[in-house]
């Protein structure tokens, strides 16, 4: 359940929330949609799990639409959205044309809404052809991708580019990930909600709980990587350094794993990372639903280091999860783990699962700064990661896109 | 006096089209070629950009300097600079230039970052705002900036010197309207050195500096 704005007076202060009610009166009665793949499941859903009843909360008329398709259509976008971080995929065109049959049944069902909104915001590939099909739109189109492309598998990208340069603008989590489109390409941060089940403080009671269910041993360091079982998040790299780790001191492993509806690909990347784990009762791979929150958020808040050693990211909302519980974090030294974790002060970016293995000794060896980054690192994310930051910048957008957004002063 | 008119401001940030320096000569080619809106970014509105509030340097070429040329001489150098400190910003585009031109001309081997590490040219758009709240006298004015968001301390004290009159705050403009009895205030906020504060720290200067004016009135 999503909380009311005041809610967040306590976490951010007044001026912020004032600031964003002042922003909404501006754009009172404005109708956007958000359209994405997938209700369920992975960063996209929870941002828009928020972020659409606040934006209604200020005044604005928002809503959240999710495509519909078959199975062969998403294992077509994961192997897009696979391309587009950089693995070069084999996409025929019969899959093109699997793409593109379902964005326009869809477009034939979201027709009404779609055409009469003032802005339009598609997440992600998978809905991404239905703006071509939209003749006679009245409001602007921006299309928001949250994944990491800087290097795309280049045929993916060049099918991709001919549907994204007919938006009026795209979003970005970071400049890294921005491509050359003929239009303006804007960088706004993603966030978490600091309410959510999944973030909320929790008692200690609810924490032990979770810690006797999974058979966890409170006397020993428990390290904890939240992520989708995705090739790209390097479970099998944590293992490693884990292993490297075990030999020299008595260490838990929580590899916890959500599943989302538009990743086909999930269960074979969990069948190797059962391998991988063989029998070590310490190595406790779970594979979660994705209403599992709480049982997410007691994990990170038992950990006594988070890791995130993803190989691409987009930007790593479990990382600021984490971060937010006042844990330090081990994370790839990529896409959007680089903006979060500042080596020496909220954790360490680490490329290899040695280099993970190294800092995890250094850190349980040095236990005073476990809990001085940790500091650190909840301070770092109340100034920049939360959902009243991320929420005040689409308002923000959605405001310039009234206007000139390439001018230096914007008065509204 | 007119009352002060708060206003208020987020920013929107977005490519700027330039492509990506990797090296130190990269750099100083798009340093030299960028609009001064880049430039003002990259010195100035880093503050209103998520980042870490604590970071080495205020401007983003020095902390590039620093962690991905591996270049320290040339960070300390380009971290000293303080653009407030100039005339225009095509003063302090002149005086960057010139610290990239003699770091150039120091090192056998150009600096430069790793593939994934270069330099992304950006810009922002200032979406500015009226709060609707209004200060009617100096004594209250330290009271009505507690209540200001970071947005607003930004337009008001740093990015109001880019404006009409050049070089000063919004608050001090205001003051100047009667400067003769508000000359207490006006020095006093002239006397904060502002450039390395973070945006909350510099409120509290601000309401400090104002502060000690009152208690010796």
């Amino acid at each position: 359940m999503s909380m009311t704005l005041s809610a967040y007076e306590r976490i951010v202060g007044p001026s912020a929330i004032t600031q964003l009610y002042r922003l909404g009166k501006r754009l009172k009665g404005r109708r956007i949609v958000h359209v994405n793949s997938t209700r369920e499941g992975g960063g996209v859903a929870e941002i828009l799990d928020w972020m659409v009843p606040l934006m209604c909360e200020v005044g604005l008329n928002a809503s959240w639409e999710v495509i519909r398709g078959t199975e062969e259509f998403f294992e077509v976008t994961k192997n897009i959205h696979n391309g587009l971080q950089g693995r070069p995929v084999d996409i025929s065109h019969r899959d093109w044309k699997i793409f593109q049959d379902v964005n326009e049944a869809n477009m034939d069902r979201l027709r009404p809404i779609l055409k009469s909104a003032d802005i339009v915001v598609v997440h992600d590939p998978q809905p991404a052809f239905l703006l071509p099909l939209c003749e006679g739109r009245k409001g602007k189109w921006i299309w928001r991708g949250h994944i990491d492309i800087s290097r795309p598998f280049r045929p993916v990208w060049k099918v991709l580019r001919t549907m994204l340069e007919k938006y009026d603008g795209s979003i970005f989590s970071m400049c890294e990930f921005a491509q050359s489109l003929p239009h303006t390409q804007f960088i706004v941060t993603p966030s978490i909600d600091p309410l959510s089940p999944k973030n909320r403080d929790l008692e200690p009671a609810e924490c032990e709980t979770v810690r006797s269910r999974f058979g966890l041993d409170p006397d020993r360091p428990l390290l904890v990587q939240i992520s989708r079982f995705d090739r790209f998040k390097d479970p099998v790299g944590v293992i490693q350094a884990y292993r490297l780790v075990r030999k020299v001191l008595p260490i838990q492993l929580v590899l916890a794993g959500g599943s989302a509806t538009d990743d086909p690909e999930g269960k074979a990347v969990l069948e190797d990372v059962l391998e991988a784990a063989g029998d070590d009762p310490d190595v406790h791979v779970l594979d979660l639903p994705p209403t599992a929150h709480e049982t997410i958020n007691a994990l990170q808040r038992l950990a006594d280091i988070i890791l995130q050693k993803s190989t691409r990211e987009g930007f790593g909302l479990t990382v600021t999860e984490g971060m937010w519980k006042g844990k330090p974090v081990i994370g790839g030294d990529t896409g959007g783990i680089r903006l979060q974790v500042v080596n020496h002060y909220t954790g360490f970016l680490v490329n290899t699962p040695e280099g993970a293995a190294h800092r995890i000794r250094y850190l349980l060896h040095h236990r005073e700064r476990i809990g001085e980054m940790g500091k650190d690192a909840r301070e770092f994310v109340r100034e920049n990661f939360l959902l009243t930051r991320h929420l005040r910048e689409y308002l923000t957008l959605i405001l310039a896109l009234r206007g000139d957004v390439t001018a230096r002063i914007l008065e509204v | 006096m007119t009352p002060f008119a708060v206003k208020d401001c987020a920013l929107l940030v977005r490519m700027s089209g330039l492509p990506p320096a990797i090296n130190l000569r990269e750099l100083r080619e798009r340093v030299a070629a960028c609009s001064e809106n880049v430039l003002f970014h990259h010195f100035c509105e880093s503050l209103l950009r998520p980042a870490f509030d604590h970071p080495d340097y205020r401007n983003d070429f020095a902390v590039w300097a620093k962690w991905y040329l591996s270049d320290r001489v040339l960070a300390e150098r380009l971290g000293i600079l303080d653009p407030y400190t100039v005339k225009s910003l095509e003063e302090l585009r002149a005086i960057t230039l010139d610290i990239f031109d003699e770091r150039l001309s120091e090192v056998v081997a150009i600096p430069s970052a790793a593939p994934g590490d270069e330099f992304y040219f950006l810009e922002a758009t200032t979406v500015t705002f009226d709060t609707g709240e209004r200060v009617n006298s100096p004594k209250e004015l330290g009271a009505a900036i507690r209540k200001m968001t970071n947005g607003s301390i930004f337009f008001h004290f740093l990015e109001a010197r880019r404006r009409i009159p050049v070089g000063m705050d919004d608050f001090s403009a205001w003051l100047k309207g009667e400067e003769k009895k508000n000359a207490k205030y006006i020095r006093a906020l002239g006397s904060i050195d502002f450039y390395f504060h973070s945006l909350s720290n510099l409120k509290e200067e601000i309401i400090a500096a104002l502060a000690k004016v009152e208690r010796k009135r």
